[in-house]
């Protein structure tokens, strides 16, 4: 904790240290340390890890093939051989889940990466230049940031098709705004600093300052801003896919797995909208105590608090 | 009473309770005397796609809305369930009669009939309608599309010797065009209203006038008071409501916002709920007339090799889709839809002996070794596309048939299409397998096999065109004599099969629901063709 405190007040010299230092000081100590300080936030960190787990062995976590039908056991109740039932299609349920957790990761990771970064380089360059550039910046973010994310990605999203990469696109657009706000408001305190003034005194070119000076002390915000937007991303794939514009059948996603033809079985086989539904919950929920314990830790201003 | 008079009582009364039980039904079925007044609320389940222009449209969104507004020529009892020759009732016409060995069909029309707009109808308005549909060479006006033009393709010319008659004149004998004549897809237009007006308003001589229209949200009628059939219709108006989602759209039929269901609409699973929730809710099965198809596109490889083409048909288990996608609420049949519910279905015996259609296991071991013979496997698997309206039911539809061809080496993945762009989608052929359904607007050969098989059509999704079978679509058309007729159309069916030329999963069946107040509105095996509304009544 101590190491990240010394990194956000000085800057460029201690950032190496901010890498390493916590490492040899033994990771389960830090961990422990946040699981003592943050325990929800360690309950959040331990569900996205068994959701980082479960996609990555989907494979032999499954019971089924996830889009195999069977006629003879549609509708099939919780049981032996299907856990957590089956569909009208006769495809099991838990093997769905456990695939559909891939399909979220996937997208739920690659879209805030995708949006973060981005954001985060637009809200940089246009707070380290300024002017009019930056009035410009701001403008068109105002935009993009007066449509709420749902509805804009689900412009995208019709727009573009669907399809696992689009769906990235669609849910990335509308997180740029956002983190490229947050990052902004970040290098506008930044790039007053002392040190940013030497690095400009030195000779040393902008975007060397920008870059290697000024963004590396972003990455407090940046990592809650990523975590939070997660959840925020999964939810918004899980409401694409449920208007069928997400990713396409019949590979699984949790939100598709809630949509128009289990919404019919529902009263019938409850467990169609039940299990997805529980699994969107986890993972939101998951991803969100994670964000807030993040924040809390890295945020100076609310640490302790 | 004597032990004697106990046990005859013992024994006779449940067999008394039990016919005054069933005698009961019967009795508060007994047709009570119409009423006059109300306005029923009709499910409707997505806006107008071509407004009240019928004749540019292929759906029963456009049909079922609209048919109250028209009147055709002739018209399929809206009384009799099964549609037949012998079910024919007149509309327009008062009258007709076949000549010259079914070469001419007069019509004579009815007179004192006037448009909404208080024209008179006239011989005209039939020559118009019915030249512009079929796009005669000089026809005085075009459709933007014609999905029915191959139906009068045997039509030479049409006649308006005097006001009240019309003759058509065909090329060769065809007794089937009566029948198509008969279907909801063939209203007559008014002459002097522009096409391009009936896509927004409509203008007809049938026993509702339009009131409104309000794009996306509801279609309200009222009654024509100078309708040319005396004390009809019984109805001050019908009011057609947009729903959408299907969940909401069955919740305000349980809750009586709704009197109707829409046709077709229906799932045995959404019925079952609906019933267990007002167990007096009306249910009739009847079949769709509505078949799901599997489009090859035959123009280009690898779908133009007819081997491929029926591995395919081979590797779908028909009873496992039915029973998966409809749950159970479908029938398997070939090109022609399945007896009971049809006149034209193969039997049982014709029926398996077909590629697809036998033993699973049996029938997927065959695909599995055709496809093997063409050099594909799990392996090396044939990669394509499958194409499908983004709609709940063609999803399914298309999910449960790309696991079938997993298995023979079939590897296929997902394309959904709008419903807006679907028709134009198919008919560019655009894809290599797609997911489809396809309604027939008359139980009859003549109206499935030129719509949907004729090397012409803009309906033949698949571009299969066969001059061979060309040929023996018109030797069936023209043959009087039903059995022979029947036996042309069999040879029809089994030559479409074994070539995979649109392989059939299943015929739908449909589960119409209304209110017990309803009367009069009795569903058809053909969803097109009942819609009129002239003899329904509310019993409030």
């Amino acid at each position: 904790m101590a190491d990240i405190k010394v990194a956000s007040e000085t800057g460029l010299d201690v950032v190496a240290v901010t890498g390493r230092a916590p490492a040899r000081a033994g990771a389960w100590t830090v961990i422990r340390r946040f699981c003592a300080k943050q325990p929800l936030g360690a309950v959040g960190g331990g569900i996205m890890l068994v959701m980082l787990l479960t996609a990555i062995f989907a494979e032999p976590l499954s019971t089924h093939d996830p889009i195999a039908t069977d006629a003879a056991n549609t509708l099939a109740r919780p049981g032996a051989d299907h856990w957590l039932g089956s569909d009208h299609l006769g495809r099991d349920i838990y093997s769905r889940i456990v695939h559909g957790a891939r399909v979220s990761l996937i997208v739920g990771v690659l879209s805030t990466l995708a949006g973060s970064v981005l954001g985060g380089i637009i809200g940089l360059l246009s707070a380290y230049f300024g002017g009019k550039s930056d009035l410009i910046t701001q403008r068109v973010l105002d935009i993009l940031q007066g449509l709420p994310l749902l509805v804009l990605a689900l412009v995208m999203s019709a727009a573009l098709g669907p399809s696992v990469q689009n769906v990235v696109i669609a849910i990335s657009v509308p997180i740029i705004p956002r983190a490229a706000r947050v990052i902004r408001a970040s290098v506008l305190t930044i790039r007053e600093m002392q040190y940013v003034e030497a690095a400009r005194a030195l000779g040393i070119r902008h975007l060397r300052i920008a870059f290697r000076h000024v963004l590396p002390n972003t990455m407090g915000p940046f990592i809650v801003l990523a975590t939070a937007q997660l959840g925020s991303a999964i939810l918004t794939e899980a409401a694409l896919s449920f208007l069928g514009l997400g990713v396409p059948e019949p590979y699984p996603s949790w939100g598709r797995m809630l949509s128009v033809s289990a919404a019919e079985y529902a009263q019938k086989a409850p467990w169609l909208v039940l299990f997805p539904g529980v699994a969107i919950s986890l993972a939101v929920f998951g991803s969100n105590l994670l964000g807030d314990a993040l924040r809390d830790t890295l945020d100076p201003r609310l640490r302790g608090t | 009473m004597s032990a004697c008079g106990v046990l005859t009582l013992l024994v006779l009364g449940p067999v008394i309770l039990s016919l005054v039980a069933i005698a009961t039904p019967a009795v508060s079925q007994t047709p009570a005397t119409p009423k006059s007044g109300g306005v029923l609320n009709a499910m409707q389940r997505e806006d107008l796609p071509q407004g009240f222009n019928t004749h540019e449209t292929g759906t029963i969104s456009s049909v079922w809305p609209v048919m109250p507004c028209f009147n055709n020529l002739v018209l399929f009892d809206p009384a009799k369930k099964v549609e037949s020759v012998d079910s024919i009732i007149p509309e327009l016409a008062e009258k007709w009669s076949w000549q010259d060995n079914y070469r001419n069909l007069v019509f004579l029309l009815r007179k004192n009939v006037k448009w909404h707009d208080g024209q008179p109808f006239t011989s005209k308005d039939v020559k118009y309608t019915f030249d512009v549909v079929r796009e005669a060479k000089d026809a005085p006006a075009k459709l933007r599309t014609s999905p029915r033009k191959d139906w009068y393709a045997n039509v030479e010319n049409i006649e308006a010797p005097d006001p009240h008659t019309v003759i058509f004149h065909l090329k060769r004998p065809q007794p089937a065009l009566l029948l198509m004549l008969a279907s909801g897809y063939s209203p007559v237009y008014p002459a002097h209203v522009p096409l391009a007006e009936l896509r927004t308003r409509c203008v007809g001589t049938g026993p509702f006038k339009l009131k409104e229209w309000k794009r996306g949200e509801y279609v309200e009628y009222v009654k024509n008071p100078d309708y040319f059939v005396k004390g009809r219709p019984y109805l001050d108006g019908i009011r057609y409501v947009v729903i959408v989602e299907r969940g909401t759209k069955y919740a305000a039929l349980q809750a009586g916002r709704l009197d109707v269901a829409f046709p077709g609409e229906s799932t045995k699973t959404v019925v079952d709920q609906v019933k267990a929730a007002v167990p007096k809710m009306v249910v009739d099965v009847v079949s769709q007339n509505v078949n799901d198809n599997l489009l090859m596109n035959v123009t280009k490889p690898p779908f133009n090799n007819v081997k491929i083409r029926r591995a395919i048909s081979m590797a779908i288990d028909r009873g496992a889709y039915i029973k998966a996608v409809h749950q159970g609420g479908a029938v398997v049949g070939a090109s022609m839809q399945p007896k009971p519910y049809g006149v034209w279905g193969l039997v049982d015996k014709d029926l398996q002996a077909l590629p697809g259609y036998g033993k699973p296991a049996e029938e997927k071991e065959k695909a599995k070794k055709a496809m093997a013979e063409l050099g594909y496997s799990s392996s090396n698997p044939l990669k394509t596309e499958m194409a499908t309206r983004a709609i709940a039911i063609y999803v399914d539809f298309a999910s449960f048939v790309i696991n079938e061809l997993k298995q023979i080496g079939v590897e296929a993945s997902l394309k959904q299409i709008e419903t807006a762009q679907w028709h134009a989608f198919a008919t560019r052929r655009e894809y290599g397998l797609g997911a489809n359904l396809t309604g027939i607007g008359v139980d009859d050969p003549d109206a499935n096999f030129y719509e949907n098989y004729a090397c012409t059509s803009p309906r033949n999704y698949t571009g299969y065109c066969d001059e061979q079978v060309g040929k023996m679509f018109d030797t069936q058309s023209q043959e009087l004599d039903p059995k022979k007729r029947y036996a042309l159309v069999a040879q029809i069916q089994k030559k479409l099969e074994e070539e995979a030329a649109r392989p059939m999963m299943g015929w739908r069946l449909d589960y119409f629901a209304q209110w017990p107040h309803v009367k009069g509105l009795v569903p058809h095996h053909n969803l097109y063709n009942y819609g009129r509304m002239q003899d329904v009544w509310l019993d409030k």
